[in-house]
Parts: C-alpha cells; structure tokens; sequence
C-alpha cells in the first residue's frame, strides 16, 4: 500500500516537472541566462535578490556569477589559455590580458548614436582614452564618468591613516608631515602600550601581500607632493621624465623612518608577513594606531569598527607631506576607469542582447534602482525632491546580508554607471548624498570634525587640482611590451623582496643594505624601464591634450 | 612483470608467432587495460602536442601556426633568469626534506603503532594522525600561521622551556622557511603516509617473528632484524617514485606561505612558471619550464631506478 502510493506521489512529480518549462515559457520576454565573471570576489546574491527578479522580469535575463577565488592573474592566465569565457567578463585589474587575447568584442560595432543613446552620451567624450591602440572599444569602464559636478565627502583614495583617538588624546592638533605623524604615533603608543580591551597597540601597519603591496610601495610620491602614479614619479616640470623611485635619494628619506620606527618597536614585524585578511581583522580589533593605505582597501575594517561603534578607533585621511615647503597632492580629479569593468566575450551567443541591456542600465530610472533602490522600500523622496533613507533604509542598505538580497552589487559594482550629481541634483551615489552622509555619521565624528572646523573628512586635504593629460601612469598598459613588462615585474619583486628587509635592519645595517637594494634595483633594468615610460607619456600627453 | 617479457621476446619468425599466441590467449586482459590505455594516451599523450609552443613566440589570440618559431629562445631566456636557478635549489631542498622527513617519520610512526598491542589506542592514534591528510592547505597554512607568528604558540612553547630568548621571526625569515614547509608537511602527511608501511608490516609471515623470539629476539630485535626488512621493498618503491617526483615540492603550501620578502627561499619552479609565465600571459615560457621539468624528473626517475637494480632492490621498471 505504501509503496504505491509513493509510485504515484513520483509519477505526480515527474509530470510537474515535465510541465514546469511550459509554464515558464508563457512569458512574453524571451528569457536568456548570461553567464558573468568577475575577477573579483564577492558573495552570490541570494537566489531570490530583489534586484535581479526585477531584471527577469522586465527584460528576462538571469545571470550565473562566478567570482574570484585565488589570483586573478593566475585565473584569467588559466581562462586565457583554454578560452573559457563567460558571456560577460570583468577582468578587474588584468583585463589587458583578455583584451591582448583577444577575449572581447569591439564593442563599437554595437553602439552608436541612434540605437544606444545611453551608452554613447556615457562614453562618447572618452573615446579617445577608452579606445585600445588598434581603435576598439573593449571594456565599458565601470567608474570615473562623472554627470554635472562631482562630490567629493572624503579621501577614497591613498593618505596616511590615523585613528581618532590619537588626534583626540593629543588635543586636535594638526598633522603635516611625516615626522610629526610618526613623533604622535609614538607618544601615543608609549601612553598607551594596550587597548581598552587589552590587546598590544601597533603603531604603524604595512600591508604586504600581493598586488596590495602598494600600501608598502607608494608613499613616497605623495610625500614629494605628487598624486598616485602608481609605482612611478613623474616630474611634471621636466619633460614628463620618469623615476622609478624606490631607490631614489628621496625615497631613502621614507625608509629610514620606517626603520627608526621600526627598531623604536612600533612596527610589528608580523605586518610583513600577514595577508590581506589578516590585516582587516588587525585593523578591525582597534589596535593599529596608523597605516599608509588607500581607503577603499580597508573600508570592510571601518565598517566593522562602525557596526561595533568603535568610532573612536575609526580613520581619519592625513595628506602628509615631508616637510611644510612641499604642497600636498593626495586628492585627484576623478578619472575614467580604463578598462576596468564588463566587457562581452568573443563566446557570447547574443551581443546585441546585452549591449541593450545595458543601455536600458544606464537610463535614469535603472541608474537609481541600482544605486539607490526601489522608492518607497528603499528609500523615500521628501517635499524637496531630495532623496533620503530612513534609519531603517538606512541600517540595511549597511547590513551585507540585506544588501545580499535586496542590491545588485555583483553587477552594477563593475557596470557602467553614472556618478557625480543627477539632474535634479541629488547625488546618483547614496552613499555621498550629503545630508545622508552627515546625519549618517556619529556624533563623535560629528564633533571630531568640528574640533578642526570642518564639515567633511576631505577638507583636510586639499581639493583637486586639474589633472595632466596622461595621467595616471597606473592606468597604462604595457602588455603589448612585454620586455618592459618583464623588468617592470622584476622591479616590484625586488621592492617587496627588499624593503621589508631594510625596514627590519638594524639601525647601523641600513645604509649598507640601502645600497645593495638600490644596486640590484638599478641592475633589474631601472634605466631602460624609465626612459620607456617617459616615451608613452609624451605621447598620451601629445594625443590627449 | 618483467621475467614475462623476457620469456616472450620474440627472436625470430617462430617467436613472433608464439607471441600472436600469447597475445590470443591473454585477449580478455588485453581488453581490459584498453581503456587505462586510452586514459593515458588522451589525458598523458595527447597534450604533449602542446609542447610545441615552446619553440614559437605564442599567443593564444593567433591560430597555432601563426605564432612564429623561435627556436630555444623561451628556453634561453629561463636559463638566463637567477631567479629560476633560486627556484630549482628552492624546490629540490624542499622536495629533498619532505622526502627524508616524511619518510622517516611515517616509518617511525608505522613502526612504533604496530607495536601497540591495545587495539582502540592504536585505531585512535592512527585516525587522529591521518585526519590532517584531508584538510586543505589553506587551513594548515592558516593554523601554521597563527601557531608561527611572533606571539604564537611556537615561540611561546619553546620561550617557557628557555631554547630561545626572544620570539623567533619564523614566518618573515627565509632560512627558516624549507624547514617550516618539511614539519608541517609531517604534521599533515605522517598518518597518511605511514599506512602503506603499516600494510606492508601486516603482510610479514608472523612465523618470521616467532622464529626470532625462539632465538631468543626481544621486542627491539625483531623491530629491526623483522620488521624492517619486512619493509624494505615498499621503501624503495616509493623512495624510487619520490625521486621521480624530486621536482615537485607541492605548490600549495609555498604559494600560500612564501610572502614577497621570502621569495629568494619559498618560490618553487612551480610558482615561478606561474608567475613569469602564465600570469605574464606569457605560455610558451611557462611550456619551456615544464618541458624542462618533465625532463629531469624522467631522468632522476631512471636514475634512481638504475641505481636501485645495481644494489639489487626491488625496481619499478
């Protein structure tokens, strides 16, 4: 008896099985799955994200992520030499590789003025920067195009990173120069060798691991009064010459503090060792007093210290410089994103399909589904058309697991998409909205800030200047060089081979040690790298300007 | 397997026949490796053709031939490179103390847990040593980590008993560093390892024991003068193949432990091919490394076998 009725309890089964794609089928869009990879790590949305129902339902796509999982380089090196593509890829940061592969459609045989209006106004005024030398369009970058005027409520980018309690316990004074920051950081320490809770206070962080290696390898450019070039200064007022200037005279400078510092006990010397995750939860604890870093890098710690309103222990941006008569250059003008975000593979059946979609993405009304949400659910709208969050809008748009199933982050994170001011002058990104971003913040940073009478983090660097036609030098791709590629690989491997070393020297070996690191550095092929990149920067300036 | 060959070697037209009549008779095995054949053409054979992208200037956006050849070029280069000389010291010393810690330790371990005659202790030491063999290495190298770090438990243990004075650098010194990747190799594989010798002690003729204790043989004398030599052969089958494998010092432990300011002792050729070759775009290199790799493993491999047939061991060929 039993087992018949568990017979026709399958047979039951099986016919709705066999019925479901019918039923599926009845809608009016033509439902496609695109296949979608993103060469950085994320979570997968949950299977009933808000966001993502909406895009079934209206144009009938559904993607299937696959995120990063281990080096991208590797990865992509592995997808390259198997032609693994997913219909869309996002290379992150080695997308030349897939570009020099030939993994993407030139995009434009797709857009134009008439069938994609979005898309062209979007990029159009970028052609010339977003196009690779052989003239096609590959990746639709996914930030740095800026609507109206831009804002500008804190330093995204690099700086020298102080808790606020030390600025607090030393009475606000005011940080410019690497000697005083570190001179604070030390009394600081010596006052307080724990935490609250009891763990060691660190003095200085350095993050050494892998690509995030420029917390270790950058600073010195900004202490010269230069933005972020990447790994090269270049001297605006010489011909645009290039230094690679690890093992400049002025870069020594840098070094030696560190290793005063160092050898003063301020430095742990495990920060050379640890991995990124390592790092975020040392940070997390409260406990490191400074770092250089660039705030996107290390936001997951503040957002911790945030949830765990440890505002105290949260980070204030310093655009420190070597000494006063050095103007500092931290803040830049927004550039577009070349070659970072989606492309469409050579292995995507229907192009045409996703360059519409996303040119429906980028009409204003998608632009604020996924920036700011649904209205009403998301976020309100008050008497002035201005655009806000209730505080309950507001902790889940903080809450990962909320945003997990109510926010299309895994793509719109590497979309195309508009920033800076909409026109009806609320801030496409919620989260630089100005009122939110004041009443967002704790009233300890509140006062914080009004302590140094000021309204908003940025104002302790100075805004940004114009920006030269070439830069930045980090955005320029040598893969198609790839002899310039190889000493540019082997200089940062002796940089974050030796540096840490020379940090960790004892006082009396730095000098000795300083030389032999500058020596092989200066072998590695220094000379040739430099005189190589001074070339392509003259001749962007020349087809930029 | 080989006295059969030899029995079968054809030397003249009689002979080939009598190995047609062979091969008639033995056709059901015959059948049955026919797919290990396969398996081992296709997946073994088959990808060699990619060989030849070591000697061209390769692209994967070009059709194969439209890569230009270029000779030993990519190999020139590699040879070239200090840095890949660093990376076959690096692998051979680690691959060499993983061979002898790794070994001694399991044999020990067999040894000793045979001896044991209270069974659950014996099951239970034996499953506790053998469950590290199925964690990941990124969870070894994470636990490692943490009992590694200057404030760690390592430094802490050997600091109470008075060896050091002050913490030890483990993870940020290089030295240190093909001795930290030989004890946790150990820590991971001893268990594992240690059962094929525990097998191997099972199937000695237990009369060879009892033989020795009538003469007298004590519990240690029959370890060494019984079970060792019970143990000979598997030892020199698996020291044959681990030379064989000298070249590969395992990749995940150095990749995930070997930070930028250990490369000169953690970078194996394995993570150098990956990192000068593949992530570089740059194939035809990393093809050239493994090409050069495959070599000298196949020449050890006969080496070692060689040499094993001169002192009369048990051979794998």
């Amino acid at each position: 008896m039993h087992k018949k009725r568990m017979a026709w309890m399958l047979c039951l089964v099986m016919l709705l099985a066999a019925f479901a794609p019918l039923a599926a089928s009845a809608e009016a869009v033509d439902p496609l799955v695109v296949t979608v990879f993103i060469g950085d790590p994320f979570d997968q949305p949950t299977s009933d994200n808000k966001i993502y129902k909406l895009i079934e339902e209206e144009l009938g796509i559904t993607f299937e992520f696959e995120f990063l999982a281990g080096d991208l380089d590797e990865t992509l090196g592995i997808k390259i030499a198997g032609e693994d593509y997913a219909d869309l890829i996002c290379g992150s940061n080695s997308a030349e590789k897939l570009i020099d592969a030939g993994a993407y459609i030139d995009l434009m045989e797709y857009i134009d003025p008439e069938s994609t209006p979005n898309l062209w106004a979007h990029y159009e005024p970028y052609f010339k920067r977003v196009q690779m030398p052989d003239g096609g369009f590959y990746v639709m970058a996914n930030y740095g195009r800026i609507y109206n005027d831009p804002i500008v409520n804190y330093i995204n980018g690099p700086a020298f990173w102080l808790q606020k309690k030390v600025l607090e316990w030393d009475g606000y004074p005011t940080i410019t120069t690497l000697d005083q920051y570190f001179d604070l950081i030390a009394r600081y320490a010596e006052a307080h060798p724990t935490t609250d809770e009891g763990l060691p206070t660190s003095g200085f962080e350095i993050l050494c691991d892998g690509w995030r290696n420029f917390c270790l390898l950058n600073p010195v450019q900004h202490l010269i009064g230069h933005p972020n070039d990447g790994g090269v200064f270049v001297h605006w007022d010489d011909n645009y010459r290039v230094d690679v200037f690890h093992n400049k005279d002025y870069s020594k400078t840098y070094y030696q503090k560190l290793n005063e510092v160092f050898n003063a006990g301020l430095i742990e010397q495990d920060t050379f060792v640890q991995n990124f995750d390592q790092y975020i939860a040392k940070l997390s604890s409260g406990r490191v007093l400074g770092m250089f870093d660039q705030y996107w890098n290390f936001q997951n710690a503040t957002d911790a210290l945030v949830a765990a309103q440890k505002y105290e222990d949260t980070y204030i941006g310093l655009p420190l410089v070597y000494d006063e008569s050095i103007t500092e250059h931290y803040l830049d003008q927004t550039i577009i994103n070349i070659n970072r975000g989606f492309g469409i593979s050579v292995n995507c059946k229907n192009p045409e399909r996703l360059v519409q979609m996303f040119e429906t993405f980028l009409s204003d009304r998608w632009q604020t589904i996924f920036h700011w949400g649904i209205e009403g659910e998301d976020y309100y709208v008050d008497e002035n058309g201005r655009y806000l969050r209730t505080d309950e809008q507001k902790a889940n748009a903080d809450d990962p697991i909320w945003v997990n199933a109510n926010k299309a982050k895994q793509l719109f994170y590497n979309a195309p998409k508009k920033e800076g001011t909409m026109d009806n002058g609320n801030s496409w990104d919620p989260g630089l909205q100005p009122e939110m971003y004041f009443d967002k913040m704790s009233e300890y940073d509140k006062n914080f800030l009004t302590q140094y009478g000021m309204n908003t983090p940025a104002e302790f660097a100075n805004p940004a200047p114009p920006n030269q036609p070439y830069y930045a030098a980090w955005q320029i791709d040598l893969s198609a060089y790839p002899d310039i590629l190889d000493i540019g690989t082997k200089l940062v491997d002796i940089q974050a081979r030796d540096l840490p070393q020379i940090i960790m020297s004892k006082p009396e070996e730095f000098e000795q040690k300083w030389e032999a690191f500058s020596a092989t550095h200066q072998a590695a092929g220094q000379a040739e790298y430099e005189e190589f990149m001074q070339g392509i920067i003259l001749e962007m300036n020349e087809r930029l300007r | 397997m080989v006295s059969v060959t030899e029995r079968n070697k054809p030397r003249n037209n009689a002979g080939a026949r009598t190995a047609l009549r062979t091969l008639l008779r033995q056709r059901q095995l015959m059948l049955m490796s026919v797919p290990m054949l396969l398996y081992v053409l296709l997946f073994n054979y088959a990808p060699l053709w990619g060989w030849i992208t070591a000697f061209m200037d390769y692209k994967p956006s070009r059709a194969l031939f439209d890569n230009p050849w270029v000779g030993f070029a990519n190999f020139e280069w590699l040879f070239h490179q200090p840095e890949f000389y660093l990376a076959i010291r690096n692998t051979m010393a680690m691959s060499a103390i993983n061979l002898v810690f790794g070994t001694a330790s399991s044999i020990v371990l067999a040894l000793f847990l045979n001896e044991i005659r209270f069974t659950p202790f014996k099951r239970t030491v034996q499953t506790v040593t053998y469950l590290p063999h199925f964690l990941s290495w990124v969870i070894v190298v994470g636990l490692a980590q943490s009992m590694f770090a200057t404030d760690g438990v390592v430094n802490h243990a050997l600091m109470a008993l008075h060896v050091i004075q002050k913490p030890a650098f483990w993870l940020g010194e290089g030295r240190y560093f093909w001795w930290l990747v030989g004890v946790i190799n150990v820590w991971k594989e001893v268990g594992w390892n240690s059962i094929i010798y525990l097998a191997a002690i099972a199937s000695i003729d237990p009369t060879l024991y009892e033989a020795a204790s009538i003469d007298g043989a004590g519990r240690f004398r029959k370890m060494i003068s019984v079970t060792l030599p019970g143990v000979r052969a598997t030892f020199f089958v698996l020291l044959i193949m681990n030379i064989g494998h000298l070249m590969e010092a395992g990749f995940e432990i150095q990749y995930l432990m070997g930070q930028n300011l250990l490369v000169d002792w953690s970078q194996t050729i394995d993570i150098y091919v990956l990192k000068y070759g593949i992530t570089q775009g740059r194939y035809a290199r990393a093809t050239a490394a493994g090409i050069f790799k495959s070599v000298v493993s196949i020449v050890l491999l006969y080496g070692a076998n060689r040499i094993a047939k001169r002192m009369d061991e048990t051979t794998l060929m």
